[in-house]
């Protein structure tokens, strides 16, 4: 089905989506383009400026669409870019099966209500022109005074910034100081509370992710059986205090600014020449979504380097509002690809942005042996970066045995090993080998992820 | 060292469980380390102890740690790895256990499981296909291994067997051996619970004979009410029912006998006039109290007569209801007769002949079906729900539901929606594969996408070879 220019004219609402549209109808912007078998439908992802690329489709024949950018322009500047990189056959779009995140969108969509609108007659209309979006603004002269201004400006609020930031981190050790005082017991009794309060002084004192981390402190807690909270307590609350310490001793660690302050833009992380890129074969491990108290939703993608080289594990991770609604998976669990990833800088470098993304080679590579013992494997990252909550390990074979309460714990088929399991560990993976399994190490438990079995490849969370 | 460490931790933690400074008390080899304000070496000691426990110490695992049995394979392969993705999506909007069970009844006729990754039965699931029954078993006993058998069930093993298992062996047993099944039965019954001995007693309407009849009717003495009214109505299909009592002739004195035609003078019986919800709401009682040759019998008459004079497509609800009381209480023969009486009538009675739907073999479910979907009106939800996903149809869009389907496709509104997708959603589940071939080439000439959800169930249904069983 034929897309013009003319009909993406009508369909923006404005010029500046036009020109927006128009920066973003290149091709190295997008991957997995494709068109269904019968040409009605577009897709494809584009990079935003989150982790994950959004995801974009459209209906070829009434140009209903749709784009898992948080925009709120309709249609938004990718939906545009997506329909101009057609119209205009500027890369293919090669007919392939309809992706599971499109026929969702199908099947939800009622016939007209992510259509086009019609423009209604008489009503005033915007001058838009798609030739003027293709053409190069003009650069203002540079006023050398105005951008010592800026700079300036710039400067005094970093510096503002990290006074605030080493305040609110002394208000935070005299909070934990009183924890200890008055008793972790109580602590773990009234955890909810104190942190909502120690987490509002961290928000005023612009130490953002770190008051995250205290909000979402009592849910870890309240995840660890009642004998072992006051342990956790311990963890938790020492953790802090390392970080604490860390940012003090090195405010502009780009790794501890992360974790107290927050993470830089993609386009720092794409010029940062430290920032560690690395195309390998990737699979998809698990995706997380979890509503924190901030009203922020988290969707962390779990990502397994099939490739013998870099860091064996990447994580993206995106925030969004609550009030967005509900965002469909980006990655299907399983799913493999061969991928650019450019990842945050640091010691142990994780968390990651995704570049591009391609077709995985054929056949499909096996799960690497873990390279390291498994204790080696949980506690470097803990020895690096002692304020870590979350540590990605691979695990050798194993199976998962219960004990006489019923909780379940994973045992090495080699070594003897046996560490506990977070949750149930119900269904399939409690009645068969694991001979590899992916997990998180968190609060002294591990959350499998996924496993390889005898009955083949295995997610744990559904 | 570490080991000291912990030991020497342990006060330090109590003082800060209790509240209190745990400096003092700090394990030795730490204590150089703390410096000398209070405040600070409770918040180095803190860092000191979460480091050490977070890294160094992981919990204990108790004695005695039990792996658990394998998941057992299957009499029938799960899905291959290429329909798995298609299978869970269908999953996530198949939320109802009658949904599910109809899915999976089509993925059994096919010769097919779901995967063990994607969804397993609980224990206590009985509405699912026999090929389950060890995942049934494994989910109820998953922490005690017991020996597979595959020997005979006998009274001496029993106990061998993990429930699902026995009832499938017990269904097997009684099919090729009626007597034996239901000597074991006798033997074995008085030492389950009540809901164990419904079950088991519900397996006799299985080659059902005269031989039964004495422990039926010791079976009057069993504690459980249920158990006793399902002796009594097998007791009934045998004929042996209780003689005519005051419920029968309560029931029976809604009706009477006429005679009809000026011509040709057939008789039949005819439903009195009803005056008020409660004689309604009596009669339906009585229709489910009552069983078929009693009623009979009160109408002086036997079951097969009274089947022939009733007035069907009169009264939906006495034709419902008395289909019910057949399906309860009728002989094989009479469920046989009445299901082709329903087949030949002028119109489809659905309700009644879903009423009857248990004591119909899939070959007359399946003719049910079809002729569903050959008049008007008919749907291919209305098909499902007779066959329950296990007969497959050919040329289900071929039929007039198939046509009235494409029809309201074409005139698709938003407020249609549901009602097409399940509609869509049940010809996927009841169309044989190249019936469902078919059907995805019409449905695309009538506007749908390939792509559409609505069309998962006709494509898994497509795609799915007949399995390794076949």
């Amino acid at each position: 089905m034929a897309i013009d220019l003319q009909a993406i004219e009508r369909l923006a609402t404005d010029q500046p989506s036009l020109k927006a549209a128009a920066g973003l109808a290149k091709p190295a912007k997008w991957s997995g383009i494709g068109a269904s078998h019968d040409e009605a439908l577009i897709w494809g992802e584009c990079a935003g400026s989150g982790a994950n690329p959004y995801r974009v489709m459209a209906d070829l024949r009434d140009l209903g669409n749709k784009c898992t950018c948080p925009s709120r322009k309709f249609p938004c500047k990718h939906v545009l870019a997506l329909l101009w990189l057609k119209a205009e056959a500027i890369v293919p779009f090669g007919a392939a099966d309809t992706p599971d995140w499109v026929s969702d969108w199908l099947g939800r969509r009622r016939t007209g209500a992510t259509a086009a609108r019609p423009v209604t007659p008489g009503a005033p209309v915007a001058a838009k022109d798609v030739r003027a979006a293709l053409e190069a603004e003009p650069e203002a002269p540079e006023d050398p005074k105005a951008a010592a201004r800026r700079e300036a400006a710039s400067a005094k609020r970093a510096e503002d910034t990290e006074r605030a930031i080493l305040e609110a981190l002394d208000a935070l050790e005299q909070w934990i100081g009183d924890q200890l005082r008055l008793g972790l017991g109580a602590f773990v009794d009234n955890a909810t509370a104190r942190c909502r309060r120690i987490g509002a002084r961290l928000v005023d004192g612009k130490a953002a992710m770190l008051a995250g981390r205290v909000d979402e402190l009592p849910a870890r807690l309240l995840a660890l059986p009642s004998g072992d909270r006051a342990r956790g307590a311990v963890i938790e609350l020492g953790k802090l205090v390392l970080l604490a310490r860390a940012f003090r001793a090195a405010p502009r660690d780009a790794d501890i600014r992360r974790a107290v302050a927050s993470a830089e833009s993609r386009e720092a992380v794409l010029g940062d020449p430290a920032a560690l890129r690395l195309t390998a074969t990737w699979e998809v491990l698990a995706e997380q979504v979890q509503t924190r108290r901030d009203g922020l939703v988290s969707q962390t993608t779990w990502l397994l380097n099939l490739g013998a080289t870099g860091p064996r594990f990447a994580m993206l991770l995106d925030f969004f509002p609550a009030s967005a609604g509900k965002r469909g998976s980006v990655f299907t669990p399983g799913e493999q690809f061969s991928g650019e990833l450019i990842f945050y800088p640091g010691r142990m470098p994780l968390r990651a942005l995704l570049l591009s993304r391609a077709q995985a080679e054929t056949p499909a590579p096996d799960w690497p042996v873990p390279e390291a013992a498994l204790p080696g494997m949980l506690s470097a990252p803990l020895r690096a970066e002692p304020w870590t909550i979350d540590v990605p390990v691979l695990l050798p074979g194993g199976r998962v045995a219960v004990d006489g309460t019923g909780r379940a714990w994973w045992r090495a088929a080699e070594g003897g090993m046996v560490l506990p399991v977070a949750g149930a560990a119900e269904g399939l993976i409690r009645g068969t080998d694991l001979t590899r399994a992916a997990a998180i190490w968190s609060g002294g438990r591990l959350d499998i992820l996924a496993a390889l079995t005898p009955w083949g490849r295995i997610g744990a969370h559904g | 060292m570490a080991e000291a460490i912990y030991d020497a931790l342990g006060p330090a933690l109590t003082r800060w469980t209790m509240g209190g400074a745990a400096a003092p008390v700090a394990p030795p080899a730490w204590a150089a380390h703390l410096g000398e304000d209070a405040g600070e070496a409770e918040l180095r000691l803190l860092a000191l102890s979460g480091q050490f426990l977070g890294v160094l110490v992981t919990p204990a695992p108790p004695e005695g740690l039990q792996p658990l049995p394998d998941v057992p394979a299957l009499a029938m392969p799960a899905l291959p790895e290429t329909q798995r993705p298609l299978a869970r999506r269908i999953l996530r909007t198949v939320r109802d256990t009658g949904s599910r069970r109809d899915l999976l009844r089509f993925l059994a006729a096919r010769g097919w499981t779901l995967h063990p990754g994607d969804w397993m039965p609980a224990a206590s699931e009985e509405d699912v296909p026999d090929v389950y029954a060890p995942w049934r078993d494994w989910a109820e006993g998953s922490a005690i291994a017991r020996p597979a058998t595959g020997e005979q069930l006998t009274e001496q093993n029993w106990d061998d067997y993990w429930p699902a298992a026995r009832n499938v062996a017990l269904t097997a047993l009684r099919r090729r051996d009626p007597a034996a099944a239901m000597a074991l039965l006798a033997a074995k019954l008085g030492g389950e619970s009540a809901e164990v001995r419904l079950r088991l007693v519900g397996l006799l309407a299985t080659r059902l004979s005269d031989a039964d009849r004495p422990f039926l009717e010791s079976l009057a003495a069993d504690r459980a009410p249920k158990v006793k009214a399902l002796a009594a109505a097998l007791l009934a299909r045998l004929g042996h029912g209780s003689a005519v009592g005051e419920e029968a002739a309560e029931l029976a004195g809604f009706f009477e006998l006429q005679t009809k035609g000026l011509i040709r003078r057939t008789r039949v019986v005819a439903a009195r006039q009803m005056k008020t919800p409660a004689q309604r709401s009596r009669r339906q009682a009585l229709f489910e109290a009552v069983d078929l040759a009693g009623f009979a019998r009160a109408l002086d008459g036997t079951p097969e007569e009274l089947i022939a004079l009733w007035p069907w497509g009169e009264d939906r609800q006495a034709d419902q209801a008395l289909a019910g009381m057949a399906e309860r209480s009728g002989s094989d023969a009479l469920v046989a007769a009445l299901h082709d009486l329903l087949l030949g009538l002028g119109t489809v009675d659905v309700p009644a002949m879903l009423t009857l739907a248990p004591r119909l073999d899939s070959a007359q479910r399946r003719a049910f079906a079809l002729r569903v979907l050959r008049a008007g009106g008919g749907t291919f939800q209305m098909a499902l729900a007779m066959t329950g996903g296990e007969s497959l149809v050919d040329g289900a869009i071929d039929t007039i539901a198939g046509t009235a389907l494409l029809g309201a496709l074409k005139a698709e509104d938003a407020a249609k929606r549901a009602d097409l997708t399940a509609e869509l959603h049940a010809l996927g589940l009841i169309a044989s594969r190249g019936a469902a071939q078919a059907s995805l080439e019409r449905l695309a000439s009538a506007g749908l996408l390939a792509a559409d959800p609505r069309l998962d169930m006709l494509r898994l249904n497509a795609a799915l070879e007949d399995g390794g069983n076949r």
